[in-house]
């Protein structure tokens, strides 16, 4: 048995003014998975490759709506 | 790139230097530069000297990035050479100066080119100019690499990072 | 203001208010920086999608952005919502920004993706609104200018024949290509930003001002601006000018004497140029690069770039950079090096250049004689085979060209 974590691939940090996010290809789970993790609020989510790859696909005007500060992060319901 | 002072390069200071030494002689080139005595602020120099001041940050790339001085031992010379003549207008009538030196730390040992180890000094400064534009308030942190050659310390390499840098700054043509 | 203009520029002198009058400055910033074409950076300056810069334009904090389709775009640093300033670091990649004061988001072309908590506007999209945009934005080689004028000139129009001088700095690439990557050197001037503009094709101060310096380093530039020099000074319309060197470089006939070495120093470059060019890449490498003054605010000063924004009417910033050649090779060290030695506010140039800005804008601020004289050569000046004013190395002809277009632009 391996503690969390020590499976894990530190990828680095990527920011700019806006946000800082770090990222690891983690290796805790039965095939590699990323794991995302927002800096400034300490939240994480991790991505499979097929999440990965639709985001590679995804068409721009639905990526520019996932950056509309009420679509997720700050909801009236939230 | 790999920053040409990096820190991880650092050794332990070289033996032979003394901490009331080394400061008197940062005095010595502060009053000299102070006091626009070209002539012993330039003899202070090794051959391998670099005098540099960044601009737009500390850990600029000198070689592929504009700085606002990037003196080789012959640029030092000719710098020299053209306020000697009087009519480098910028600086002359020269500024009247005077800079305050403190927080001196013995940074450590660096290897230079000759072989030996120079000691790597660091400290902050502020310096006050008046000249007939104005006055202006100078700050910022000095890294010094000092060696020892027939006995006396001489001044290879020094480093100026202004902590504004990143803005427009006036004519700056006395020594800093 | 036509009639207060007719006053105060003659074809022959100037008056010493046009650099201390702060509502002369101010109708400046109106008719001049806020119409005209200015110059404000290099598309090399955002090379990658998403990259931005921040940048001026007259008094204005503008945001250099290049969208995911790779165009380039000029916004103004200011949230929609309350007027915050949206961008603070000076360049970064994004393709969008949010204002870190309430979180409203824009896309990297200021167009508004979203804010926080929609419901307190009734919804998402409801509000027309976005960052502000320089409205025409255009570049030439790469060098990307703003106009604020909704109409006017085109660009191209507004260089006419400086055109050709952009084109003759860009033809010293191998690849056809410059770039201004080497960062900007930021130069506070405590001077009317003419002064500047005036003094940048004005072929009589280098010898007295540079002299120090010509003196030690045994450069043979002073002699370019002497009266036995063939070269030329040249109003090339529309405000600019250049100091045609190329009459006393042909004589040479010596490939890189322009740069002050010669072609074996600099053997991949020579090459690389041969390869490219051909036959004419002699005549390129003899002739050497432009210095010419674009009005208002865009000198190109052979091997340095500058750009030149006012502050006040009595204060103005320089920046300025080496310009980088494609397939420059080891030109390319070697211009960085020069233009430290010689421009920003150590520069053994540049430094003395600023000092005479900053006393002659002391000189204009007292009372009289009143007037600036700009009549050096103009009982000699002669017109060109293409039609161009011509004065020779050290006549005032540029600065006469300058006057006469702002005069036009003031009188608008």
């Amino acid at each position: 048995m391996t503690l969390p974590g020590a499976n894990d691939r530190p990828v680095g940090l990527v920011e700019n003014e806006f946000a800082s996010v770090s990222v690891r290809i983690d290796g805790d789970g039965n095939s590699a998975r990323l794991r995302v993790e927002d800096l400034r609020t300490g939240e994480a989510r991790f991505l499979d490759p097929l999440q990965l790859e639709a985001l590679v696909h995804l068409v721009d005007e639905r990526l520019d709506q996932l950056l509309d500060p009420s679509a997720d992060r700050w909801r009236h319901d939230s | 790139m790999t920053a040409v002072d990096a820190s991880e390069d650092l050794v332990a200071v070289p033996d032979g230097f003394e901490v009331r030494e080394v400061e008197q002689f940062l005095f010595r080139e502060a009053r000299f530069a102070d006091e626009n005595d070209y002539d012993s602020w330039e003899a202070l120099w090794t051959d391998d000297a670099l005098y540099w001041v960044p601009a737009g940050g500390a850990d600029i790339d000198p070689i592929n990035q504009v700085s606002v001085i990037y003196d080789n031992r012959n640029r030092i010379s000719t710098r020299m050479k053209q306020v000697r003549t009087g009519k480098r207008y910028a600086q002359a009538p020269p500024s009247n100066l005077r800079r305050i030196i403190g927080n001196i730390e013995l940074l450590g040992g660096r290897h230079n080119d000759e072989g030996g180890v120079d000691l790597e000094v660091g400290a902050n400064f502020l310096a006050f100019e008046s000249r007939q534009r104005g006055n202006e308030l100078w700050g910022g942190r000095t890294t010094y690499r000092l060696r020892r050659i027939d006995g006396e310390l001489r001044l290879a390499y020094k480093k100026v990072v202004l902590v504004d840098n990143d803005k427009a700054i006036p004519t700056m043509a006395f020594l800093i | 203001m036509t009639a207060v203009l007719d006053d105060l520029i003659h074809p022959d002198k100037v008056h010493g208010s046009l650099y201390t009058d702060q509502a002369i400055f101010a109708d400046e910033l109106r008719k001049i920086w806020y119409t005209t074409w200015v110059f404000v950076g290099h598309e090399s300056e955002v090379p990658q999608a998403n990259d931005y810069v921040r940048k001026r334009l007259g008094l204005q904090d503008v945001v250099m952005t290049r969208d995911k389709d790779g165009e380039v775009h000029l916004l103004l640093n200011r949230c929609a919502h309350r007027g915050n300033q949206v961008c603070d670091d000076d360049k970064g990649n994004s393709g969008s920004f949010r204002c870190p004061y309430h979180g409203w988001t824009y896309r990297n072309t200021g167009e508004l993706l979203g804010y926080p908590y929609n419901q307190g506007y009734g919804g998402k999209n409801k509000l027309e609104l976005g960052m502000g945009k320089v409205p025409r934005v255009a570049s030439y080689q790469g060098f990307v200018f703003g106009s604020f004028a909704a109409e006017g000139p085109s660009l191209i129009e507004h260089l006419g024949a400086a055109a050709g001088e952009i084109d003759r700095l860009v033809g010293l690439s191998p690849e056809g290509r410059v770039g201004l990557s080497a960062g900007w050197l930021q130069h506070k001037t405590k001077a009317n930003w003419k002064l500047l503009a005036e003094n940048e094709t004005d072929g009589y101060h280098p010898q007295f001002v540079h002299g120090s310096i010509f003196g030690v380093t045994g450069s043979p530039i002073g002699a370019l601006y002497s009266d036995s020099s063939t070269a030329v000074t040249r109003n090339l319309g529309n405000g600019h000018s250049e100091n045609d060197l190329r009459p006393e470089f042909r004589k040479f006939d010596e490939p890189m004497r322009w740069f002050g070495t010669t072609a074996d120093r600099v053997p991949d470059y020579v090459a690389a140029m041969r390869e490219t060019h051909g036959e004419d890449a002699e005549r390129r490498m003899i002739e050497g690069a432009p210095h010419v003054m674009i009005f208002p605010n865009l000198f190109i000063a052979e091997i340095q770039v500058f750009n030149i924004q006012p502050v006040a009417v009595g204060e103005c910033i320089q920046y300025a950079t080496a310009v980088q050649l494609a397939g420059g090779g080891e030109l390319n060290k070697r211009m960085i090096s020069q233009s430290i030695g010689s421009v920003g506010p150590a520069g053994m140039l540049l430094a003395d250049d600023t000092e005479m800005y900053e006393r002659n804008q002391r000189g204009v601020e007292t009372l009289t004689p009143e007037w600036l004289d700009v009549r050096r050569g103009l009982h000699r000046e002669q017109v060109d085979e293409n039609g161009f004013t011509i004065g020779t190395a050290t006549d005032e002809t540029g600065m006469r060209g300058f006057w006469a277009h702002y005069k036009t632009l003031m009188e608008a």
